[in-house]
C-alpha cells in the first residue's frame, strides 16, 4: 500500500503520456481520475494508520551512493509530517484530476495534461516520502520540472513560455541554496538521512547557522518568499487546475515541508530561526498588500497564496513547525477551493479573468458563489472555518513566541488585509453590479457540469471541517500547543478578520483611494528593480565579459581563429620574399651563405 | 697574400654586380664569369702555394665549364630576347611567390 501510493501516479503518467493516443481524451481522463482517486483513498487509509494508530513506517530499499565518505540510501519514511503532506497531495491532486477532465474538455492535448499532472504528483510524493536529503532533491527538482511543463502547457503562447522559464530559473536560485545546504550537512555530519541527522545534532557545530540559512534560501525559492517570489504570480499563465494543484496546494508547500523536515536543525540555530520568521512575516505582509489591489482574479489568489505561505514559513520561524504544517493542511483545502472556484467563474464567463469586468454573476452561478464564499471566509479566518484554527494559532504563537514582536504586528495587519482582499474578490465578481461586456453578458451562463463542481464540493467540506478535525493530529506530540496570551490577543484575529470582511461591504471602493496605489499594483516595483539592478548588470556582464571578451575575445584570439590567422599572415609574408627578381634571389642566397659561414 | 685579396675582391665585385644590377642580363652573365675567374685565380694561387697540381687541373676544368656555361647562357638569352623583345632584369619577374 505504501509503495502503491507513490507508484500509481507514475504509472498513471506513463500510461496517459505514452498511451494517450490509444486511450483518447476520454479514456486517458477517466483512467487517470480513477487511479488518482484510488491513490487518495489509499493515502487516507495510510493516514489512519500513521496518525490515529501511531505506526510510523520506515522502508529501506538499499544503498544508492556508497563510498567511504558518503553513503546515501534509497528509502521511504512515513511519519506524521509525511502523512499530512500525503493527504494534501493525493487528495488535492485527485480532485484536480477530476476537475481537469471537465475544465479542459475542449483541449486537444488532454492526455498530455493528465500525464503531466500525474507526473507532478509522483515527484511531489517522492519529495515528501524520502528519508534523506538526496532523494528529497529528486522530488524537489522534479516538481520544478513539472511546473515548467505545466505552466508551459499552452506552449504556443509567448507569455506562458516566459512565465515557465521564469519559474524554472528562479526556482534554480533556491535549488542552489538547497544543494549547498546538502553539501554542508554532509561535510558537517557525514550523514544525509533524517533519522541519523536529527540524532547527531548539537549546538556546537559551527556551520549549523549556515546550513539553516541555505536551507531557508531553498525554501524561499520554492515557496515564493520575499525576494524570489516573482515567479508565482507569473505562473498563473498556466491553466487554472495547474494553478490550483501546483501554485496553491502542493509545489509551493515543498519549501515549507523542507523547513518542517529540517526543524531539528533549526531548533539548534536561533539566528536562522529568527531570519526565517522575519522572511515569512515580511512575505505575508508584502503579498497581502499587493493582493489588495490586483485586478486579475487569479493574481489575487496567487498573492494570497504567497501571503499564506509567508504565514507557514513564519510559523516555522517561531520554532513551531507543527503549526506551520497545520496551516499548510488547511490552506491546501481552501486555496484549491478558491482556485478551482475561480476556474469555474472563468469557465462560465468565457475566459474572462479581469475582476473589473465581472460582477453580478451571483444570479447565474449561485453554487459557485456559495463555494467561493466558503473558500474566501476560510482564507479570511472566519471563526469555525478551517483557516481560522490554523491562523489563529499562528498569530497567538507569534505573540507568545519569545521573539521579535514585529512579527506579530506584521502578521496581524496581514490577517486584516487578507480578510479584506478575500472578500473583495467575492464582492467584485459576484455581488457588485454587472460590468460585463455585452457580448459576454449574453452568454452568461449557468453552472458547469457536476464533474467540475463535484471536486469543489469536496474541497468546500474540507475547507469547513479540516481545521477542526486535524487540530490535534498534526502536531508531533499529538496535542495542539496552547499559547498563553492575554484575552485581547486571543480574540484579536477574529476582530481583525471580521473587521476586514465588513469593511469590504461598507467601503468597497476603498482600494482605489489607497495611498501608493500604483506602487502596490506593480507589486512594490520588485520586478523592475530586480531587472534594473540585477538583471541588466548580469545581462551586460554576460554580453561584454563572458561573450565578447572571453568567448569571442581571449579564447578565439589565443585559440583556433587567432592561430590560423597568425600562420596565414606569416606564410604570406614569407612567400612575398620570393619576389621574382633575380637580384633579390641573389641577395638572399648571399645572405644565407654569409650567415651559414658565420655560424660555422 | 695579395693574390688572395685580389681574388676575393673580384669575387665580391662579381656578387655585388649580380645583386646591384637592375638593368641588363648580359652584365649578370659577365659577373658570373667574373666570379668564376676569381675562383680560378684562387685555385691557381692555392696550387702554387700548396705546391700541388690539383688546383691547376680544377682551374682548367673551371675554364671549360665557364665557357660552356656562358655559351648556354648566351643561347638562353638570345632565345629569350627573341620571345620577349627585352632582356632587362626588371622584366624577369613572372614567377612570383
Amino acid at each position: 500500500m505504501y509503495l502503491l501510493i507513490i507508484l500509481i501516479p507514475l504509472l498513471n503518467s506513463v500510461g496517459a503520456g505514452l498511451g494517450g493516443r490509444y486511450l483518447g481524451s476520454k479514456g486517458a481522463g477517466s483512467l487517470t481520475c480513477i487511479w488518482a482517486t484510488i491513490a487518495s483513498l489509499l493515502s487516507i487509509g495510510l493516514c489512519y494508520e500513521i496518525l490515529i494508530n501511531g505506526s510510523i513506517v520506515y522502508l529501506e530499499f538499499g544503498r544508492w551512493i556508497e563510498s567511504d565518505l558518503l553513503s546515501s540510501g534509497l528509502g521511504l519514511q512515513f511519519d506524521i509530517v509525511t502523512a499530512i503532506m500525503l493527504i494534501v497531495i493525493t487528495t488535492i491532486s485527485g480532485l484536480v484530476h477530476i476537475y481537469s477532465t471537465s475544465y479542459m474538455r475542449e483541449d486537444p492535448h488532454l492526455p498530455r495534461f493528465m500525464s503531466y499532472l500525474s507526473l507532478f504528483t509522483f515527484f511531489m510524493l517522492v519529495l515528501v516520502t524520502s528519508n534523506n536529503y538526496v532523494q528529497l532533491f529528486i522530488g524537489w527538482e522534479g516538481v520544478g520540472l513539472c511546473s515548467y511543463l505545466l505552466i508551459n502547457f499552452w506552449f504556443t503562447r509567448v507569455q506562458a513560455n516566459k512565465a515557465a522559464v521564469k519559474a524554472m530559473l528562479i526556482n534554480r536560485v533556491g535549488d542552489i541554496g538547497l544543494i549547498l545546504a546538502i553539501i554542508l550537512i554532509w561535510k558537517e555530519f557525514g550523514v544525509l538521512d533524517y533519522c541519523s541527522l536529527s540524532s547527531s545534532i548539537d549546538s556546537c557545530h559551527s556551520s549549523l547557522p549556515w546550513i539553516c540559512i541555505l536551507l531557508t534560501i531553498g525554501a524561499i525559492g520554492k515557496s515564493a518568499q520575499l525576494g524570489l517570489h516573482t515567479w508565482l504570480p507569473d505562473a498563473m499563465e498556466g491553466p487554472t487546475p495547474v494553478s490550483a494543484l501546483i501554485h496553491a496546494a502542493t509545489m509551493v508547500t515543498a519549501g515549507v515541508f523542507l523547513l518542517v523536515r529540517s526543524a531539528p536543525l533549526f531548533d539548534h540555530s536561533p539566528t536562522a530561526t529568527i531570519i526565517v520568521g522575519l522572511v515569512g512575516s515580511l512575505t505575508a505582509f508584502f503579498a497581502a498588500t499587493v493582493g489588495l489591489v490586483q485586478s486579475d482574479i487569479k493574481k489575487v489568489i496567487a498573492y494570497s497564496t504567497c501571503s499564506q505561505l509567508g504565514y507557514m514559513v513564519m510559523a516555522c520561524g517561531l520554532a513551531n513547525s507543527g503549526s506551520g504544517l497545520y496551516h499548510l493542511l488547511t490552506h491546501a483545502f481552501f486555496k484549491a477551493l478558491l482556485f478551482l472556484g475561480a476556474g469555474s467563474i472563468i469557465h462560465a464567463l468565457w475566459d474572462e479573468q479581469d475582476l473589473r469586468k465581472m460582477g453580478g454573476i451571483i444570479r447565474g452561478l449561485p453554487l459557485t458563489y456559495t463555494l467561493m464564499l466558503i473558500g474566501s471566509l476560510s482564507l479570511a479566518g472566519f471563526p469555525y472555518l478551517a483557516g481560522f484554527y490554523s491562523k489563529d494559532l499562528i498569530l497567538e504563537l507569534a505573540y507568545n513566541g519569545y521573539c521579535l514582536i514585529a512579527i506579530y504586528w506584521l502578521a496581524s495587519i496581514t490577517a486584516f488585509l487578507t480578510a479584506f482582499y478575500a472578500l473583495r474578490l467575492v464582492y467584485l465578481s459576484f455581488i457588485n453590479g454587472p460590468n460585463l461586456t455585452r457580448a459576454r453578458g449574453r452568454y452568461i451562463s449557468q453552472e458547469a457540469d457536476w464533474v467540475l463542481l463535484g471536486p469543489l464540493l469536496v474541497l468546500a467540506i474540507g475547507g469547513i471541517l479540516v481545521g477542526y478535525i486535524a487540530q490535534n493530529t498534526v502536531f508531533a506530540g499529538g496535542i495542539r500547543p496552547l499559547p498563553l496570551v492575554p484575552s485581547t490577543v486571543a480574540v484579536m484575529p477574529v476582530i481583525l478578520s471580521v473587521g476586514g470582511i465588513l469593511l469590504v461591504f461598507i467601503l468597497p471602493t476603498l482600494v482605489r483611494s489607497l495611498p501608493l496605489f500604483n506602487f502596490l499594483v506593480r507589486a512594490w516595483e520588485f520586478t523592475p528593480i530586480a531587472n534594473y539592478y540585477i538583471g541588466r548588470p548580469m545581462w551586460k556582464f554576460g554580453h561584454i565579459v563572458s561573450y565578447r571578451t572571453v568567448d569571442r575575445g581571449v579564447l578565439e584570439t589565443l585559440g583556433p581563429t587567432g592561430i590560423a590567422k597568425f600562420i596565414i599572415t606569416l606564410t604570406q609574408n614569407l612567400s612575398s620574399l620570393q619576389s621574382g627578381y633575380i637580384y633579390n634571389y641573389a641577395l638572399i642566397t648571399l645572405l644565407g651563405v654569409g650567415i651559414s659561414l658565420a655560424l660555422l | 697574400m695579395s693574390y688572395l685579396m685580389l681574388s676575393t675582391i673580384i669575387l665580391l665585385m662579381g656578387i655585388l654586380g649580380i645583386i646591384l644590377n637592375r638593368s641588363n642580363l648580359i652584365i649578370m652573365l659577365m659577373c658570373i664569369e667574373l666570379i668564376l675567374l676569381a675562383s680560378t685565380i684562387l685555385l691557381l694561387f692555392g696550387s702554387y702555394a700548396l705546391n700541388t697540381l690539383l688546383g691547376q687541373v680544377f682551374a682548367i676544368m673551371i675554364l671549360t665549364v665557364a665557357a660552356a656555361e656562358s655559351a648556354t647562357g648566351l643561347a638562353i638569352m638570345v632565345n629569350y630576347y627573341r620571345l620577349r623583345g627585352t632582356i632587362a632584369v626588371r622584366a624577369l619577374n613572372l614567377l612570383r611567390g
